[in-house]
C-alpha cells in the first residue's frame, strides 16, 4: 500500500521519530488503562478516596501524557507532509517548465493545475494521515496485544481472532462494493454528470426550443442517480458497518466472557477492568485506516503522478554554442521526423536550410504538421530522427537557452497574464518605461483600446480581469515583441481566428515587425505568402514542396492546388 | 414561490426524514456509550460472585444487543442520511435549473457561459456535505449532550450540574471558539489559494511566454512564495486544532476525575451500587468522543459561504424586464425586419433601424466585424430578444415560443454544444420523437453515417469518447443534423465555420448549403469565404446596416468590401486555372 513512501526524502527519518513516538503512546495508553482499572477496582472494594489520589495522579499523567505525545506526533508528521508536498510540487513545476508547452498540452492546462494543487494536496493528506495511522497499527496494536496476553490469554485470543476476520470481511466487502460501483460505472458517470452536462449545454437546448421540457428529464435522471447511488452505497456501507459490528462484537465477547470467568473467580476485577478498558484502544487504529481508506487511496495516486512527472525524462542536454543570429548563420534541418505514438508520424523526414534573415512562410492543412515544426523551431520538442545543424554544429534539439533567448513566439492566441496591461506588456521586459510600453502599444495599433479602459494602461487583464477580444491579444503580442526586438520570430496561425477586418488591420502592425528578421509563420491563410522569401508546403507531415510563391505557382503541384481550392471557395 | 434559502426549507420540507437520521445517530452513539457502560456493570457485577448467574445473564444480553444495534443503527443512519441528502440535491437541482433556465441568453443576465453554470452544478454537490459533515453530527451531539446530563440528573441534579457544565464547554464554547478563530483562517485560504490556480494557469497556459522571457526562476520563486504564505496560514491552522484537542483531552480528564470522585463518594455513602463505578467512569470515553469532532465540524461553515452566496445572488436577481416574448407576433409568409431597433437596459442602443424583407428560400449573409450587433441581430430573428421598436416577423404565425408546439426556427452557431450521452440521443435532441430511420437519414445527409457506422459502438458511441474522435467540423456536423432533424423553414447560422481549416470549412459550408437548400438561410459570417452563393449580403457596422446588395454588386460599387475580399483572395487566379479546377 505505501510503496510510494519509500521513494521520498527523509522518511525513514521521520518514520523512526513517528516510530519512537508510538511506542511512548502505546505505553502510555496501557498504563492509563492500568492505573484507571485499578482506581476504579480499589473504590469498589471500598477504600477512601484520599488513599487512591496518588493512582488516580498517575492516571492522570498518562492520560495526558498520551495525548500530549499525539499532538507532538502531529507536528511532526504535518511539519513533514508539508515539507514533502512542497518540494514535490516545486519539482514538479519545474520539470514542467523543462518539458515546455508541448507537454502541457498534452495534458490539458485544467489537469495540470489540478494536479499540481489539489493533488499535492491530497497528497499531503495522505502522508498525514497514513503515516500515524501506519505506525498506531504496527505498534500500539501489537503493545495493546501483548499487554492484554499478560493479563488474560482468552481475552487476548478473542481480539486476536477478531482481527483477522475484521480486516477480512473489510477486504471482502471493499471488494464486493468496488465490483458493483464497476459494474455501474458508465451508467453511473452519466446520470451523475447529466446536470452539469444539462447545463453546460443550457443555450443549445434553448436554442433547440427544449429547455423547459428539459425540466422533467432533470427530475428524472437525478431519481435515478439517487436509485443508483444507494443501491451502491448500501454495499459501500457494509464494510464499514463490518468494521463497527466486528469492533463491538469482539468488545462485546471479551466483556461476556471476562464476566463468566469473573464469577468463576478465575479472574479478578483488576485486570478485567484493565483489558475492558484496553479492547476498543486495540481496534482503534485499524478502525481510523479504514476510516480513511479513500482519502489515502486518492492522496497515493495523486503522488504516484506527481512522481511519473517528475521522474518524465526531459530534453538531453545539449552543449554547442548558437550564435546571435545575422546574415551569415545557417540552419540546416536534415532527415528530421518526428513520431508522437499515431498510426502516422506527425512530421516525416523533413529536410532543409535556412541562410540569414529571411521570412519562411510554413503552409500546409491542419494535421499537415505546421505546428510540429513550429515546436521544434521553438525548441519545445525534440525530433525521433535527424538532426538541426546551426552553421554545420549538430544538435538534436534547439531546447537551448541561447537560441530561446534570441527568439520571440506568437501564437494563435496568446496568453494574457491575470496582471495589469502595462505589464503584460512588458512582460518580456521588466524594466521598461511607461513612456516605452506606450510606445510599443502604439505600433501595435492599441491607443484606441486603451483609451477606451478606466484605467488605461493599468486596467488588470487576463483571467478576472477586464475580458479581452481576440484581436486585442494578438495586438497585445505584437506590443510585447515591439518592445523586446529580437532576432528570430515564430508566428503560429497569428490571424487565423479574427474577422477579415480586424486581419487587414493587424497584419498591417504586422508587416513591419517581420522586417530584417529570420521568421518562421505557420498559416492556412494565403495573403501572408505574398511576403515570404520562401513558402514550406506540409502535407500529411511531408515536405512536399518549397520555393517562392512564384514558383510554386508556375510548378502547378500541391500548393497550386491549395490555393485553387481556397480561391474556389471566395470567388 | 421562491424559496429563500438553500439550506434551512429543506431542513423544513423533509422534518421527518431529518428526526429519523438524528434519531438513529442518538441510538448509535448510546449504544457505544452504553456498551461500555453494562459492560463496566457486567464485569463489576461478576466480580461481586453473585450466587444466581440469572443476575448477570441480563446484562450479559445488554453488552451484545448494544454492541450489535450500535453497528446497525449506524449502518441505517449512514444510508438514511445519503438517502435523505440525494433527494434534496435532486429538489436543488431541479430548483437551480427552473430559476436559470427563463434567463440564459438573456440581455443583462449574469450567467453567462457554460462554465459558470457548471460552478454552480458544483456548489449544489458541495452543500451536501452541510448536511453530512455539520448538520448532523452537531445536531446529534446536542441531543446526546441533553440526553445524558438528562439521565445523570436522575441520580444527581447537582452533579449533573456540574457535568453539564464540562460537557457545554467541549459542546457549545470549544466550538464557537473554533469558529470565531478559523473564520477569517478560512476566509484567508481560500482567497490565497484561488489566486494560486490563476498563478498556476498563468504559469502552464503562458509557459512559452515563461521559457522565452527567461523569466521562469521567477515563476516558480513565486509559486514557492504563494505556497509558503499558504503553509503558514494553514499551519496556524492545524497548531489551533492540535491545541484544541489537547485542551479538549484535559477536559475529558478532568471529567473522568470528577467522575471518579462522585461515584466513590456515593458509593461510599451506599447511595449509588459499587457495581456502577465502572459502567459510570467508562461510559464518559466513548461519549466525549461523540462529543470532540463537533468543533470540526461547526469550523466547516464558513468554506460553504461562497457556494450559498453565489446561490442566493441567483435568486435575488430579478428575472429581467423583458416585455412579453408572446407578443411577437409573425405576420409575413416571410422573415422580414421592420425598422428594427434594440436598445439594452443601460440605454445603448445595439441596432438601429433594420430593415431586412427575406423571402421564403432566400440566402443572406450578415458580414461584419465583432461587436457590429450581427448576434444581437439572430437573437431577434430567434425571438429571444424581442425588438425595442419595429418588428421582426415570419409566416404569420404566433411565435413557437408562445405555444411551445413547433419550432420555426433553428440555430447552427460556433460551439454547438454536444451532450454526454450517445451519438443517437444527440442528433435525436433535435426531434424528440424522431425513428432511429430519421437520425440515419439525417446523419447520411450531412455526410456522417458511415462514419458513425465504423465507430466500433456505432450510433451508441458515447459523445465523450467520440469528442476525442471528433473534429471540429464533425461535430458541425452533428449539430447540422440535429438541426435537420429539426425540419424548419428557417436556418440561422452564426459563425458556424470559425477555427476550421479552409479545407474543412469548405466541405462543411458545401455540405451547409446542399442540405439547406430549400431552406431560408441567414448566416452570421465574417470571413468572405462563400459570399458568391449567397443571394442577398447585409453589411453591419455599429449596429446599422451599411451596405447590402449581392456579391458582384458590391464588389464594383464598394471600396471597403473589395479591399477585405482581396485578403481572403490575395492573388488574382487567371479565371482559367479556376475552371480548370472546378471541371477537374
Amino acid at each position: 500500500m505505501g510503496k510510494i513512501l519509500f521513494q521520498l526524502k527523509d522518511v525513514k527519518k521521520v518514520l523512526f521519530i513517528l516510530t519512537l513516538l508510538t511506542v511512548l503512546q502505546g505505553i502510555a495508553i496501557i498504563l492509563q488503562a492500568r492505573w484507571l482499572a485499578e482506581a476504579v477496582t480499589r473504590l469498589f472494594e471500598g477504600e477512601a478516596l484520599q488513599r487512591i489520589y496518588s493512582v488516580v495522579s498517575l492516571f492522570l499523567i498518562a492520560f495526558i501524557m498520551r495525548h500530549l505525545v499525539k499532538l507532538i506526533m502531529t507536528k511532526v508528521t504535518d511539519r513533514y507532509a508539508a515539507q514533502t508536498a512542497a518540494s514535490l510540487k516545486k519539482d514538479a513545476v519545474a520539470k514542467l517548465f523543462a518539458l515546455g508547452p508541448h507537454y502541457a498540452a498534452k495534458w490539458g492546462t485544467g489537469n495540470l493545475v489540478t494536479l499540481l494543487i489539489d493533488g499535492t494536496k491530497q497528497f499531503r493528506l495522505y502522508l498525514e494521515l497514513f503515516i500515524p495511522k501506519l505506525t498506531a497499527m504496527l505498534i500500539v496494536a501489537p503493545l495493546v496485544l501483548i499487554s492484554v496476553w499478560t493479563l488474560d490469554v482468552t481475552s487476548a485470543i478473542i481480539l486476536s481472532l477478531t482481527l483477522p476476520i475484521l480486516i477480512g470481511f473489510l477486504i471482502l466487502l471493499g471488494l464486493a462494493a468496488k465490483k458493483k460501483a464497476d459494474k455501474q460505472w458508465s451508467t453511473h458517470r452519466v446520470l451523475s454528470n447529466h446536470f452539469v452536462d444539462s447545463l453546460r449545454g443550457l443555450e443549445t437546448l434553448k436554442y433547440l426550443g427544449l429547455s423547459e421540457k428539459h425540466a422533467a428529464s432533470i427530475k428524472e435522471v437525478s431519481e435515478k442517480y439517487r436509485k443508483s447511488t444507494m443501491s451502491t452505497l448500501r454495499v459501500a456501507f457494509l464494510s464499514s458497518f463490518a468494521l463497527d459490528f466486528f469492533t463491538m462484537l469482539g468488545i462485546a465477547a471479551v466483556a461476556v466472557f471476562l464476566g463468566l470467568r469473573l464469577v468463576e473467580g478465575e479472574i479478578s476485577l483488576m485486570p478485567a477492568l484493565m483489558i475492558l478498558i484496553l479492547s476498543p484502544e486495540f481496534f482503534l487504529p485499524v478502525r481510523e485506516l479504514g476510516n480513511d481508506y479513500h482519502a489515502t487511496l486518492d492522496g497515493q495516486e495523486a503522488g504516484r503522478r506527481l512522481l511519473d512527472m517528475i521522474q518524465t525524462p526531459d530534453f538531453k542536454e545539449e552543449n554547442g554554442t548558437i550564435p546571435h543570429w545575422s546574415d551569415k548563420d545557417l540552419l540546416t534541418i536534415q532527415h528530421l521526423s518526428v513520431d508522437h505514438g499515431n498510426e502516422r508520424k506527425a512530421l516525416q523526414n523533413i529536410s532543409f536550410s535556412v541562410k540569414g534573415k529571411q521570412k519562411i512562410g510554413i503552409i500546409g492543412e491542419s494535421g499537415s504538421g505546421k505546428s510540429t515544426l513550429i515546436d521544434i523551431l521553438g525548441g519545445f520538442l525534440e525530433g525521433s530522427e535527424g538532426t538541426i545543424e546551426i552553421n554545420g554544429q549538430e544538435l538534436t534539439h534547439l531546447k537551448h537557452e541561447e537560441w530561446q533567448k534570441q527568439l520571440f513566439y506568437i501564437p494563435q492566441d496568446p496568453h494574457l497574464f491575470h496582471d495589469s496591461l502595462a505589464n503584460n506588456i512588458r512582460f518580456y521586459n521588466h524594466n521598461a518605461s511607461l513612456e516605452e510600453v506606450g510606445r510599443a502599444a502604439e505600433a501595435a495599433g492599441l491607443r484606441k483600446v486603451i483609451d477606451q479602459l478606466p484605467n488605461g494602461l493599468n486596467e488588470k487583464i487576463g483571467e478576472g480581469g477586464r475580458e479581452i477580444s481576440g484581436g486585442q491579444a494578438q495586438r497585445i503580442a505584437l506590443a510585447r515583441a515591439f518592445l523586446e526586438d529580437r532576432s528570430i520570430l515564430l508566428l503560429d496561425e497569428p490571424t487565423a481566428q479574427l474577422d477579415v477586418e480586424t486581419e487587414y488591420d493587424i497584419k498591417k502592425k504586422i508587416l513591419p515587425l517581420l522586417e530584417d528578421k529570420l521568421v518562421f509563420m505557420a498559416t492556412h491563410r494565403l495573403h501572408w505568402m505574398m511576403e515570404m522569401d520562401l513558402i514550406l508546403m506540409l502535407e500529411k507531415g511531408k515536405l512536399v514542396e518549397v520555393g517562392t510563391h512564384e514558383e510554386l505557382m508556375s510548378r502547378r503541384g500541391s500548393y497550386y492546388q491549395m490555393v485553387c481550392l481556397q480561391m474556389e471557395g471566395v470567388s | 414561490m421562491e424559496k429563500k434559502g438553500w439550506i434551512l426549507p429543506y431542513l423544513k420540507e423533509n422534518a421527518k426524514l431529518f428526526s429519523l437520521v438524528i434519531l438513529l445517530g442518538l441510538v448509535t452513539a448510546f449504544s457505544a456509550a452504553f456498551l461500555m457502560f453494562t459492560s463496566g456493570f457486567l464485569i463489576s457485577k461478576a466480580a461481586t460472585k453473585p450466587e444466581n448467574l440469572l443476575l448477570i445473564y441480563v446484562p450479559i444480553v445488554a453488552v451484545r444487543t448494544f454492541g450489535i444495534l450500535r453497528a446497525v443503527s449506524r449502518y441505517s443512519e449512514k444510508l438514511l442520511g445519503h438517502h435523505i441528502i440525494l433527494k434534496v440535491l435532486s429538489h436543488m437541482r431541479s430548483r437551480l435549473y427552473e430559476t436559470i433556465e427563463p434567463r440564459i441568453l438573456k440581455e443583462g443576465a449574469s450567467i453567462k457561459t457554460g462554465d459558470l453554470l457548471g460552478v454552480m452544478a458544483e456548489d449544489i454537490e458541495y452543500l451536501q456535505d452541510v448536511y453530512v459533515k455539520t448538520i448532523f453530527p452537531s445536531v446529534i451531539g446536542i441531543f446526546l449532550y441533553a440526553v445524558a446530563i438528562g439521565l445523570l440528573g436522575a441520580f444527581s441534579w447537582v452533579f449533573a450540574g456540574l457535568m453539564a457544565i464540562y460537557g457545554a464547554i467541549l459542546v457549545f464554547l470549544f466550538p464557537l471558539v473554533s469558529l470565531l478563530v478559523t473564520r477569517k483562517n478560512v476566509a484567508k485560504l481560500k482567497s490565497r489559494r484561488s489566486s494560486q490556480y490563476s498563478t498556476l494557469t498563468d504559469g502552464v497556459v503562458g509557459i512559452g511566454d515563461w521559457v522565452f522571457s527567461g523569466h521562469q526562476k521567477t515563476f516558480i520563486e513565486n509559486v514557492e512564495k504563494e505556497d509558503d504564505e499558504i503553509y503558514k496560514e494553514e499551519r496556524r491552522r492545524s497548531t489551533f486544532v492540535s491545541y484544541r484537542n489537547f485542551a479538549a483531552q484535559c477536559i475529558v480528564a478532568i471529567i473522568v476525575l470528577s467522575m471518579l470522585v462522585w461515584t466513590g463518594n456515593q458509593s461510599m455513602n451506599g447511595q449509588v451500587s459499587h457495581t456502577l463505578i465502572a459502567a459510570f467512569v467508562l461510559i464518559v470515553f466513548p461519549l466525549t468522543e461523540a462529543f470532540l469532532p463537533l468543533s470540526d465540524a461547526v469550523s466547516e461553515l464558513p468554506g460553504y459561504e461562497d457556494s450559498i452566496n453565489r446561490l442566493k445572488g441567483l435568486s435575488l436577481e430579478q428575472p429581467d424586464g423583458e416585455k412579453d416574448d408572446e407578443k411577437n407576433v409573425w405576420k409575413n409568409s416571410h422573415l422580414c425586419l421592420d425598422k428594427v431597433s434594440y436598445q439594452t437596459k443601460e440605454g445603448q442602443w445595439i441596432l438601429k433601424d433594420i430593415n431586412l424583407n427575406i423571402p421564403e428560400g432566400t440566402k443572406l449573409a450578415i458580414l461584419g466585424p465583432s461587436g457590429s450587433g450581427k448576434t444581437t441581430l439572430l437573437k431577434l430573428m430567434k425571438g429571444i430578444y424581442s425588438p425595442s421598436e419595429g418588428s421582426v416577423s415570419i409566416k404569420g404565425r404566433e411565435t413557437a415560443r408562445s405555444k411551445g408546439d413547433k419550432q420555426l426556427l433553428s440555430v447552427l452557431n460556433q460551439q454547438p454544444y454536444l451532450f454526454d450521452t450517445s451519438v443517437l440521443n444527440n442528433i435525436r435532441l433535435g426531434k424528440p420523437s424522431a425513428s432511429d430511420e430519421e437520425v440515419y437519414e439525417a446523419a447520411k445527409s450531412v455526410q456522417l453515417h458511415d462514419f458513425i457506422v465504423a465507430l466500433p459502438e456505432g450510433y451508441q458511441t458515447s459523445m465523450q469518447e467520440a469528442g476525442m474522435r471528433f473534429s471540429g467540423g464533425e461535430r458541425q456536423r452533428i449539430a447540422l443534423a440535429r438541426i435537420l432533424i429539426q425540419e424548419t423553414d428557417v436556418v440561422l447560422l452564426d459563425e458556424p465555420t470559425v477555427g476550421l481549416d479552409p479545407r474543412t470549412e469548405q466541405a462543411l459550408l458545401s455540405t451547409i448549403f446542399q442540405v439547406l437548400e430549400k431552406k431560408t438561410v441567414v448566416w452570421v459570417t465574417h470571413h468572405l469565404v462563400g459570399m458568391k452563393r449567397m443571394d442577398h449580403i447585409a453589411f453591419m457596422e455599429e449596429g446599422e446596416i451599411v451596405m447590402e446588395g449581392k456579391h458582384e454588386e458590391l464588389l464594383m460599387s464598394s471600396d471597403r468590401y473589395r479591399r477585405l475580399y482581396e485578403l481572403d483572395t490575395p492573388f488574382q487566379l487567371k479565371n482559367s486555372h479556376v475552371k480548370e479546377k472546378m471541371i477537374g
